[in-house]
């Protein structure tokens, strides 16, 4: 039997979690701090602009597009070499009002008909984005990432118990935020794509926590006199193969992606990369040292209440029935 | 084994064989048209994967909704007329108020109140009052009739953009409402970009107005014109803004042209699209009769003169309108003005009654009248479009980028595939190797499933197809160490696949079930390529749940069996 993780192994991660939850934090506020100075460089489809992806022949000077467009009315004009060296081809960034984003493609397409012959270069892709759209589309983008968490905090918290579903929710927001740092701090460009992405992200990195959380769960059911960081623990380490194997398999194919599937592709599969690692740590690290918090957090309070002189009358409450005593640490 | 095995086996062939019939032609490549093979169809590619053309449009209601107050203030003036209600002004106001929601401020004799209010409250539904004071209402647009106006609006222009499409032949397009005011045109496979974008660019709006001869000869118009040019320096320039030029002729031309006229011009271009003439004409600001009102309009052909002529028909409210307005306007000129662009103005022959028409082309060669006559009726056909419509977004994608990217990516998804088989066969050995088939069958369904709902690939669809093999993996992985455990715990083979198992499934589900709900809100929010994300991630969701769980126990049972036969204990995992 080949096995990554010796089934005895017992690393003691609830114990140590005040450091991973503080590395995370920083990491966060890290995240923060660079939203607000440095700021996410978004792509056109959120801040409205044109781009457009042409390919040229070999030791021609893109200069000379550039001067074509430099008295069109745009703004923040740029072009800028994409892909090998050896394609030739770039890309052409303007923004500007609607109008004049309209006749982008035309007027490039003029100028390169005006230089060159019709077989000599191409126009492979043409992205215009008038600024209300690109407003709407934002709004839209992060609106559907709230509603993707409550989907999974509603579902999680049916599925399971109000005691776990803040875990699950922080540990996506978590990720979400800090792939979105690492997006900051590389300045690769934000676009709907990398949003799907993200999105895509916080289904997967879901299943990641759920899993872990099914199991302890059980632990909890199996075992009622065990202690819930015991439990938690135990359930990492128990699930700890598994989670290691699958965050494997799957950083395979998306690195695939990376590596072989093109520069449309390569952005979105970067964004999985990170995600991916960023996932599957938060769901050892973080969603699990929640839920011993949580419960420990709950198990005091109770015990806080059965101490007092109204225990009697609040016994019988939903509340008081919900903490088990033998979740008490 | 038993009979329910067999019969799970049956069923698993069945859907694997329907399955390679469904992806046979796309992996193939067959050609649809000459091919003998039974079952006709192809997966589906998305715009960004064969290239083509994606644009969002947006209708402008605020012009809409102001040209319903205006139209209707008339119809109130009449029958308050009727009535015997004396209204002293009727003006549509727009200052102050929200662009979306003018407003017509009706001044009358207040003692006949009560029967104003009783008149709007009983005929116009289509109003609210939305202020009064002594003697003044002030009237909008009733929220019912705002909606309906809205969704008029938004199909209209669908079926318009569709019939012009129609007309250029472009293969399988698709026109779609988002939203209450946008539109979504896919044009997938159009390779001439600028000719399409035309095409669609041409979304306008007819009029007709009459041309304001007895006033200025067309002659003197463009004299008039030309001394504007002159003394304002002022000329239009190709990729200017056309609608600018003529309303800054218009500014000039004010006191120099009769109260209550315009300015239009007819252009016409060449084969390349540039300017080749530009005739200016004096018309009555007044839209007599607007493009709704036509019903339909064709080419026929005249076979006493030999040469083509355009009929039209008009709807019963506009055939009596159009009939009016002939009888009025004999032997004056009708202009047909699509977009504010002055595109034929045939001279009024007779009173046109019972809806019927026929506008009869000039002279000329024999092709170019025909296109003409093609180009007139599109434009009385289609033309009659009520809203303009603005470009919020538009994509391109080249064929030839489309071909790189699906290439690259069907490249990146194989090999991440067959890394994926490799690993999991090398860590788990003999149930590697079951997980590994269960996988490949796994993609097939995906897509085969693919193909049977018509879906669209696009290429972060490719991702999510790869994606969905990552994340299978997962599923034998639950599973698999599930039953290690149990093994571990001393289980004999049986007892340990039996409670692995089953043990698994629920985590299996939960999982799935939260992933699923992440694709759910991405294909509600995605748009284009995105989708197509969404929905190969959602296939490969429930085709997950089957292989790893139906597909992969029925292998494991016919695997023990052997074991059993053969007296082994030991399963290899």
């Amino acid at each position: 039997m080949f096995q990554l993780i010796r089934p005895d192994t017992q690393f003691d991660f609830v114990g140590k979690r005040h450091i991973w939850v503080s590395i995370s934090g920083l990491a966060i506020l890290a995240t923060v701090v660079l939203f607000f100075t440095k700021g996410l460089n978004y792509g056109i489809d959120f801040t409205g602009g044109a781009e457009v992806q042409l390919k040229v022949p070999a030791a021609w000077d893109i200069g000379k597009v550039r001067s074509e467009l430099d008295n069109a009315g745009l703004k923040g004009l740029r072009v800028q070499q994409i892909g090998e060296p050896s394609a030739h081809e770039f890309l052409v960034k303007a923004q500007g009002d609607e109008s004049s984003l309209n006749r982008v493609s035309s007027q490039i397409d003029g100028a390169l008909a005006k230089l060159l012959q019709p077989k000599e270069y191409e126009i492979q892709r043409v992205d215009v984005v008038g600024p209300a759209a690109g407003s709407s589309l934002r709004i839209s983008g992060f609106l559907s990432m709230f509603y993707a968490l409550l989907c999974i905090l509603v579902y999680v918290t049916i599925r399971f118990d109000y005691r776990y579903s803040p875990g699950a929710v922080i540990a996506l927001f978590h990720d979400t935020v800090i792939t979105l740092g690492v997006f900051i701090l590389t300045q690769k460009q934000f676009d709907l794509q990398i949003l799907a992405a993200l999105l895509a992200l916080i289904g997967y990195s879901n299943n990641d926590t759920i899993i872990v959380y099914d199991r302890v769960r059980e632990t909890v059911q199996n075992h009622p006199e065990m202690k819930i960081r015991d439990a938690v623990n135990r359930a990492i380490n128990e699930t700890l193969a598994r989670t290691i194997l699958t965050s494997m398999t799957t950083f395979l194919t998306v690195f695939a992606l990376w590596a072989l599937g093109g520069k449309v592709i390569q952005d979105f599969a970067f964004t999985l990369m990170v995600g991916l690692i960023v996932g599957s740590y938060s769901s050892i690290f973080v969603a699990s040292a929640l839920v011993v918090w949580i419960t420990e957090y709950q198990a005091k309070r109770a015990a806080k209440m059965a101490a007092s002189p109204q225990a009697k009358n609040r016994k019988n409450s939903p509340g008081a029935m919900r903490a088990q005593p033998k979740l008490q640490s | 084994m038993t009979r329910s095995w067999w019969s799970k086996l049956l069923l698993l062939v069945f859907f694997t064989g329907l399955s390679c019939v469904y992806v046979y032609p796309t992996i193939a490549n067959l050609d649809l048209a000459t091919t003998k093979f039974p079952f006709k169809q192809k997966i589906n590619l998305g715009l960004d994967l064969q290239g083509g053309l994606y644009m969002v449009l947006g209708a402008d209601f605020n012009k809409v909704f102001k040209e319903v107050v205006t139209r209707d203030s008339a119809s109130l003036q009449d029958r308050a007329k009727e009535k015997g209600i004396e209204l002293t002004s009727v003006k549509t106001i727009t200052e102050g108020l929200p662009a979306d929601d003018p407003h017509i401020a009706v001044e009358f004799n207040p003692a006949k109140r009560d029967e104003l209010y009783n008149l709007i409250k009983n005929e116009f539904w289509r109003f609210r009052l939305a202020d009064e004071k002594p003697g003044r209402f002030e009237v909008g647009i009733a929220r019912d009739y705002r909606v309906e106006v809205r969704e008029r609006t938004i199909n209209q222009s669908i079926e318009v953009i569709r019939n012009r499409i129609d007309e250029f032949g472009v293969a399988e397009p698709s026109i779609a409402s988002q939203g209450t005011d946008r539109l979504v045109v896919e044009l997938p496979g159009v390779r001439e970009i600028d000719r399409a974008k035309d095409l669609i660019g041409r979304t306008a709006k007819l009029e007709f107005k009459i041309v304001n001869d007895k006033a200025m000869a067309p002659a003197q118009v463009a004299e008039l014109v030309a001394e504007i040019e002159k003394t304002n320096n002022l000329s239009y320039k190709e990729g200017q803004k056309f609608s600018e030029y003529v309303k800054k002729v218009n500014d000039f031309a004010k006191g120099k042209i009769p109260e209550g006229n315009e300015i239009s011009f007819e252009r016409t271009k060449n084969a390349a699209g540039q300017e080749t003439s530009r005739i200016p004409y004096l018309l009555f600001s007044k839209t007599e009769v607007t493009g709704d009102e036509l019903s339909d309009a064709s080419v026929q052909f005249d076979q006493e003169n030999r040469r083509p002529y355009v009929a039209f028909s008009l709807k019963p409210r506009g055939a009596t309108q159009f009939e009016k307005l002939t009888g009025d306007h004999i032997q004056e000129r009708l202009a047909i003005v699509l977009d504010n662009i002055v595109h034929s103005a045939p001279v009024i022959q007779t009173r046109i009654g019972g809806g019927h028409g026929q506008i009869t082309l000039g002279r000329g060669d024999g092709d170019e009248v025909m296109k003409e006559a093609k180009d007139l009726a599109i434009v009385l056909r289609a033309g009659a479009l009520p809203a303009q419509l603005e470009f919020l977004e538009q994509r391109v994608v080249g064929p030839s980028l489309g071909q790189d990217s699906i290439n690259k990516g069907a490249f990146a998804a194989f090999i991440g595939a067959i890394a994926v088989f490799i690993f999991i066969a090398f860590y788990y050995r003999g149930s590697g190797l079951i997980a590994a088939f269960s996988l490949l069958l796994n993609v097939l369904f995906v897509l085969a499933i693919l193909v049977g709902l018509e879906a669209t690939l696009t290429l972060p669809g490719i991702a999510g197809i790869a994606l969905t093999v990552g994340i299978a993996v997962d599923s034998n992985v639950v599973i698999y160490e599930r039953i290690r455990e149990e093994l571990r715990l001393g289980k004999k083979a049986h007892g340990a696949i039996e409670a692995g198992f089953q043990k698994a499934f629920r985590t299996i589900l939960d999982a799935n079930v939260t992933n699923a709900a992440a694709a759910i809100v991405l294909l509600m929010y995605g748009t284009g390529p995105i989708k197509g994300f969404a929905v190969t991630m959602l296939i490969g969701i429930v085709t997950t749940l089957f292989t790893a769980v139906f597909v992969c126990r029925l292998i494991f049972d016919a695997y023990l069996r052997r074991m059993e036969l053969k007296g082994q204990e030991s399963i290899s995992i």
